[in-house]
This record gives C-alpha cells, sequence and structure tokens, in this order.
C-alpha cells in the first residue's frame, strides 16, 4: 500500500476480493493453480492466504510508458503458442530453430515500424491471456478471438485478421454436408476457441476437446472423430493438402483475431492500432496474408473495421454466478471418478499378478515382471498415455480415449502397486507360510488364504496413498482428449478466464472426492489393527 | 512308521548331519533332547518337508519324502509333499497362527479347504477341540488377544483338526513365559496318552523323561545316544550326554 492505491475504496464492509487488484490474482495464483493441476500438491489454505495478504500488500504496479520501455529496450516480445502451430507461429521445417508464420511477419513489420526487433515468447496457447497480465511479454498475437470476457482483462488492438470456422470431414465421409448434420457426432476442436463455443451452442454435439490444433486432424484421419471444426487458417494449413480429409460446406462465423495488450499499456495499444492500419492501407498486410495463402473476401472488410468490437457471438458472456458452473464440473467429476476407479481396479489386480510373478514365479517370467516395473516406473506417465493413444494408430491400433486413459493410468500404477503389495508379502513372517504348509495347504491356497490377506493389511496405508495419487494424476489424461475435471476446468477457466473461482472449486471438488477416500482407508485400517496380532 | 536312513543336510558349505538314522514305529513318542543348534529342530522340520536335505532317505508310511525334486518338484511331488503334510501335524515354536483369523477360523480353515469339510461340521470340530483344550470361551478371539500358551494350545488344536497320524512338535515351549509352560505340556501329555505317534524337540527334561518312550540326544548333526528315559536321565553312556545333561539339570 506504498502509493494508497486501494484506500479509496476499502471501505470497512468491502469484502477483501473486491479491494484486491484483479491482476495480482493471476501474478500470484496462476502459476499456484497451474502447478496444483499439473502435480500433486496440495496448496495449504494458509499459503493461499498468506500470498493474498502479500500480493494485496504489494500490488500497486507504477503504470510505466511502455512503449518507451520497449524502445528502450530494443525488443518487443510477443507471446504465441508454436507448438503444432502453423500457419500461426510455427518452427520452419527447412530449419527448426526458426520460427515462421503469418504472425510472425506480422510482429516484424510491427516491430520494424516501431524501430525495434520481434522476439517471440513461447507460451501455452491456454494460458496466454494470464501470462500477459503477469507481464511475460507485450503483446500476445497467437489467433486470440476478440471476445467479451477477454476485453475485460485486457485491451485489443483492432483485428488483424477476420477469421471463419470451417468444417473438416474424411474425404469419404457422406453424412455429414455442412454444421447442420452434426447432431450425435463426434466432433474434434480446440479447447478455449470460438469453434468450441460454436458447438456448444448448437448443442447435440459430441465435442471432443484438443490441446493442440494436429491432434484433432489425426484422430478424424484414422476415424476417432466424425469432423472437425476450426478456424480456417488451421484448416487451410493442416486439412486442405491432406488427400483423406475435405471440407464440408462453407466457412461459418465470423469473428475478429486482435493482439492483445495489458490493461495498462494504452499508449501501446494506440501505437500498434496505428501501425496496423498503415499495413492496411499499404497493402503490406495483404502481401503477408498472400504468402501464406490466407488473403479472401472476407479479410477485405478489415479496412472498414477499426474498432476492436465487431465480435461475432459465439459464447454467451459468463458474468454468470459460480453455481452455473456446477453441473459442467459435476459432470467432469464424475469422469474423473470413472477414470480413477477404473484404473484402479486395473492397476490392483495387475499389480497383483506382477507381483506374484516377482515373488513366485520361474526366472524368465520374473525378469519379465522385474522388467515391467522398472519400464512403467522409469518413464513418465504422459509419454506413456501419448504413445497409448497417438502412437499406437500408426501401428494400427486405435484406441477410444476412455481406454487409453485407463490403460495408461492402470498400467502405469501397476509398476507401483506391484512393489508395494512385495514389499506387503515379503513382511509376512516365513513361519505363516510354513504353518500352512504343514497343514496340508497347497502354495497358491497358502498364498492367498494366509499370505495375501496379511500382506494386504500391511500394504493398506501405501496403496490408500497410491489412489490418491492416481485419483490426482488422472488429471494427466486430458492430454488425449479425455474430458475429466481437469480439463473441464481448463476449458471453462479459458473461455471466461475466471481461472480464480473455478480454480478454487476445482480443487474443493478433487479434496472432496479424495478426502473421504483416506478417512475410509483409515477406518479399514483400524479395523484390520482390531484383528492384528 | 516314520524311517529315516542316512540323512545328510547342508546348511551353506556347512555339513549339519552327516549321516542320521532313526525309525518310530507307529504309537511312539519319541523326545529329541540336545543342545540349541545340534540338529533337532532341522530333524523335525526334514521329516514334514519343510527343509530340504541333499542326501538319505525318509519314509513317511510307504510314502518315500526323498523321491521329491526339491529344486523343480513336479505337480506330483507337490502332491506327495501334501499327503506327508496332510499325514504329520507340526507345532512350531513360535505358534504361527493367522492372526487375521478368529481362533475358530484358524482351527476350521484347514479342514474346509484342504479336507474339503463342510462349514459347519469343520466349526463343530474346532469347537470340540476347544472344549477340550480348556479355550471354548475364546472362540471369536484374535490370536494377538490370547497369551502365549492360550495361542499354543490354538496351535495344537488346529493341527489336530486335520486328524494327523503323528504329531512334530518343535519346542512347543521354548518361546513360553514359565508359568504357562505348564498347560502346553499337559495338552501334549494327554495327546501322547492318547496313542498319537509323537516326536517332541523340547528342552524341557522333566517332561520328557515322563512321557518319553525313547529319548534321542542330538549333538553337533549326529545322534549321540537313543535309549530309554531312565537310561539317559539316570545312566547315561555317552560322554556328551553326560555333558548335556550336567549343563541343563544343574539349572
Amino acid at each position: 500500500m506504498r502509493d494508497g492505491k486501494h484506500d479509496d475504496k476499502g471501505t470497512p464492509g468491502d469484502s477483501l476480493l473486491q479491494v484486491l487488484d484483479p491482476d495480482c490474482f493471476f501474478h500470484i495464483l496462476y502459476p499456484v493453480v497451474n502447478s496444483v493441476m499439473k502435480k500433486n500438491t496440495k496448496i495449504p489454505v494458509l499459503l493461499v492466504a498468506v500470498m493474498i495478504v502479500f500480493c494485496w500488500m504489494t500490488t500497486s504496479r507504477a503504470a510505466e510508458n511502455s512503449l518507451e520501455k520497449i524502445k528502450k529496450r530494443g525488443v518487443l516480445l510477443w507471446g504465441a503458442d508454436a507448438e503444432g502451430g502453423a500457419p500461426y507461429v510455427f518452427p520452419d521445417p527447412g530449419d527448426p530453430s526458426r520460427l515462421i508464420g503469418f504472425e510472425v511477419d506480422l510482429a516484424d513489420a510491427i516491430a520494424k515500424d516501431l524501430g525495434v526487433a520481434a522476439r517471440q515468447s513461447q507460451n501455452a496457447w491456454d494460458s496466454l491471456v494470464p501470462a500477459l497480465e503477469r507481464g511475460d511479454f507485450d503483446m500476445a498475437m497467437n489467433g486470440i478471438e476478440i471476445t467479451p470476457q477477454r476485453k475485460e482483462r485486457v485491451l485489443f488492438s483492432r483485428p488483424y485478421y477476420i477469421y471463419t470456422e470451417q468444417l473438416v470431414v474424411k474425404s469419404d465421409e457422406s453424412r455429414i454436408k455442412d454444421m447442420k448434420d452434426l447432431t450425435g457426432k463426434k466432433v474434434g476442436t480446440l479447447s478455449g476457441t470460438a469453434a468450441q463455443a460454436m458447438l456448444e451452442k448448437m448443442g447435440g454435439v459430441d465435442t471432443r476437446i484438443y490441446s493442440g490444433q494436429v491432434e484433432p486432424y489425426e484422430d478424424l484421419e484414422i476415424g476417432r472423430i466424425d469432423a472437425v471444426l476450426l478456424d480456417l487458417p488451421i484448416a487451410a494449413y493442416y486439412a486442405k493438402p491432406n488427400p483423406k480429409l475435405k471440407y464440408a460446406g462453407g466457412s461459418e462465423g465470423e469473428g475478429f483475431y486482435g493482439i492483445a495488450i495489458r490493461k495498462d499499456n494504452e499508449d501501446l495499444r494506440a501505437k500498434v492500432d496505428e501501425i496496423l492500419s498503415r499495413l492496411l492501407k499499404t497493402g503490406e498486410l495483404k502481401r503477408i496474408y498472400e504468402k501464406w495463402g490466407l488473403w479472401d473476401k472476407t479479410q477485405e472488410k478489415l479496412l472498414g473495421n477499426t474498432g476492436g468490437g465487431g465480435y461475432v457471438g459465439l459464447e454467451e458472456s459468463r458474468k454468470a454466478p459460480l453455481y452455473t458452473f456446477l453441473p459442467t464440473l459435476l459432470k467432469g467429476a464424475a469422469a474423473t471418478v470413472v477414470i480413477s476407479a477404473m484404473s484402479m481396479a486395473l492397476a490392483v489386480s495387475l499389480g497383483l499378478a506382477i507381483a506374484l510373478l516377482r515373488i513366485f514365479a520361474s526366472a524368465p517370467l520374473r525378469t519379465l515382471a522385474v522388467s515391467y516395473i522398472e519400464l512403467y516406473r522409469g518413464t513418465p506417465l504422459l509419454i506413456q498415455l501419448f504413445i497409448l493413444y497417438y502412437g499406437l494408430p500408426n501401428i494400427g491400433v486405435s484406441l477410444n480415449p476412455l481406454t487409453a486413459a485407463v490403460l495408461g493410468l492402470g498400467m502405469n500404477y501397476a509398476a507401483y502397486e506391484a512393489e508395494i503389495y512385495r514389499a506387503g508379502i515379503d513382511a509376512v513372517p516365513k513361519g505363516q507360510m510354513e504353518a500352512a504348509l504343514s497343514l496340508g495347504m497347497s502354495r497358491g491356497l497358502a498364498l492367498r488364504r494366509v499370505i495375501l490377506p496379511q500382506g494386504f493389511r500391511i500394504a493398506l496405508p501405501a496403496i490408500t496413498n497410491d489412489f490418491i495419487a492416481l485419483f490426482k494424476d488422472s488429471s494427466l489424461v486430458s492430454v488425449i482428449a479425455m474430458v475429466e475435471l481437469a480439463k473441464t476446468y481448463s476449458m471453462l477457466a479459458v473461455s471466461t478466464l475466471r481461472f480464480f473461482e473455478l480454480g478454487l472449486v476445482v480443487a474443493l471438488l478433487y479434496f472432496a472426492m479424495s478426502y473421504p477416500l483416506s478417512l475410509l482407508a483409515r477406518r479399514l485400517e483400524a479395523k484390520l489393527k482390531g484383528a492384528g496380532r | 512308521m516314520i524311517t529315516v536312513r542316512d540323512l545328510h543336510k547342508m546348511y551353506g558349505d556347512q555339513a549339519l548331519f552327516r549321516g542320521i538314522n532313526l525309525s518310530i514305529r507307529k504309537g511312539e513318542v519319541v523326545v529329541c533332547i540336545g543342545p540349541s543348534g545340534s540338529g533337532k529342530s532341522t530333524f523335525l522340520r526334514c521329516i514334514n518337508g519343510l527343509e530340504f536335505f541333499e542326501k538319505g532317505e525318509i519314509d513317511i508310511d510307504d510314502i518315500a519324502l526323498h523321491s521329491i525334486n526339491r529344486i523343480r518338484p513336479s505337480k506330483e511331488d507337490m502332491e506327495t509333499l501334501r499327503k506327508i503334510r496332510l499325514k504329520v501335524g507340526m507345532v512350531f515354536q513360535q505358534f504361527n497362527l493367522f492372526p487375521h483369523m478368529t481362533v475358530l477360523e484358524n482351527i476350521a480353515e484347514a479342514p474346509v479347504k484342504v479336507l474339503g469339510m463342510a462349514k459347519s461340521g469343520a466349526d463343530e470340530l474346532a469347537r470340540s477341540l476347544l472344549k477340550r483344550i480348556n479355550l471354548a470361551g475364546k472362540v471369536n478371539n484374535y490370536p494377538a488377544e490370547l497369551s502365549g500358551g492360550e495361542q499354543q494350545r490354538v496351535a495344537i488344536a488346529r493341527a489336530l483338526a486335520m486328524r494327523p497320524e503323528a504329531m512334530l512338535f518343535d519346542e512347543p515351549t521354548s518361546s513360553l513365559d514359565p508359568e504357562m509352560v505348564g498347560e502346553v505340556l499337559s495338552v501334549i501329555k494327554d495327546l501322547v496318552n492318547e496313542g498319537l505317534t509323537t516326536i517332541i524337540a523340547t528342552h524341557e527334561m522333566d517332561f520328557a523323561r515322563d512321557v518319553a518312550g525313547r529319548v534321542v540326544v542330538f549333538d553337533q548333526g549326529e545322534i549321540v545316544e537313543i535309549g530309554s528315559p531312565d537310561d539317559i536321565f539316570t545312566n547315561p553312556s555317552a560322554d556328551r550326554t553326560k555333558l548335556f545333561l550336567s549343563r541343563v539339570l544343574k539349572r
């Protein structure tokens, strides 16, 4: 509160939230929420509270003249996601160390006008806006649609491209002629895009959400989905040259890409607008688009459209109260529960089989079991999921997302479960097996009735721990087009930009599901201990 | 009923048994004594197939234990082992009750799962055995809730429930508090009096003297002397027996 910025707003009746600078939430909380989603760390509530207070106290960012800062630095930093980003921004296939794309050309043109060099800053597309707000770069330009939600958070330049949505189907597709035929069909699209909103608004479409733009077309090719709806530039680059795919109907909807700029950088926005207008008038922009095969009649409207507005209503403004998101979130939670339960069932049974092989089987099988464990423990789950879902089709095996998710998680955790069981079985005193054998039991019977029940009891705390870890790791399967709770969150948050409130709700949901599990395990343990030695 | 001929057993690269011979008739009570580590426990475990031996022969009635391939046992080999264990019950020093089962379940488990007895019949059998060892009140307790002496009596009942033709007791009172030794020994004595073929390894000399038909003295993996209790305890012939007895009886 060095400059007393909030003093005038902070009447005693105000809630803390109202007093806070909204920028501050992203600054502090986005990395936290992000890390919670990626890792298994639980955020202690206290830590969040401390961070909020800390942020509240230090949140006065002096609005400096950003334009001067850029010129002093000599570099214009612009944020974009080059991963599978053709034709916007992507690594040059001939020289992957270099980025190319129509937005690269545009950034260069803007920087040249400013008398500086342009440098792209790599950032996941989903989180370009929060990263911009955090100050990671001066502007974000990456096919970001101008929407009312985004306009609440950032400034937009005048539109630099008018996008339309293009439906793509397999070349032998006869049922789907245009958007009207999509009811009940599986349609792939990108997370957080206008196309996604469009599909959701239509209703009755089985929308499959991807986080990259290459994957939906690949899945379409191998028949996992029936159609793909994405922005025309993407379709033009990835689908049009592919003989196995074709356009269905003309392009639909119309919206604008704008360059996003931080709210307090009005001067930069004015300058960028000025430069864009000039590029349009001189035809330089047209030349860039023609170079990439993107110039069409639609783009001519750019000349007349100078305001950042002109948004085609693909999404409802989402100032809705939080509870309206609950049904969607609960659906995601249900998917998480189903995936976790099925994966755990697989992990438990497969793990047991592997543990038994490792302890009791003959040498070759034992080696196989050990190799399995080492292989699955020694490679990242993420890679295993990618191989299962995107890799196997290369050799002719195509799994649906749920199967791939359950197999991926289950087979991975089976390796850990196997080791837990082995430790549990090893911990059962040798005399137990001898006593069972001396009663005439076969080894198998002794194992089943005497050794395993005791080993299970010893291993139970570790098994519970694993189940909770698996439960949270299930968020990883969002990379294979499986929409569960974490994915639902990122989709909702990206389209509404309400990362904070939704994040807390989702964290709470996860906790509400995993905590009873801990309690249950504790009770089971206590019960078994009652029957202990 | 049990015949052991020229039994050899190695522990690592050290020889424990270098040719043991002993045969036990039906209904006979043989008590093995000797210093700790002299091989009496291992001897019992060999008879029950829990220990592997390198050379020699063990016949249980007409079943040849030595015919079994212990490194790569075939299905028949496993079945032979099981048959032997059904004939010869065993009670361990550490009781080895199943901690996750109640007293009743401990006893009824094998009759049901191994002999295929009906659950109700096995429970009935277990109850009557428990009554015999004065533990009828502990039917639904878990082993952890019993004293050591009670646990060992349950372990005896558990072995008896399989109706074995012979019983092996491997130092059944060695891990008991002194005040519990008596109750366990009296149960064993009752069994012996009923004419069950029995081999007992023990450090309880008075008991050995009381119940033994023959006493076998082990020392360093050898049988030093075999004789009637009177012979061994009042008139031992081997020096090693004398030395051992002088040590244990002094206490």
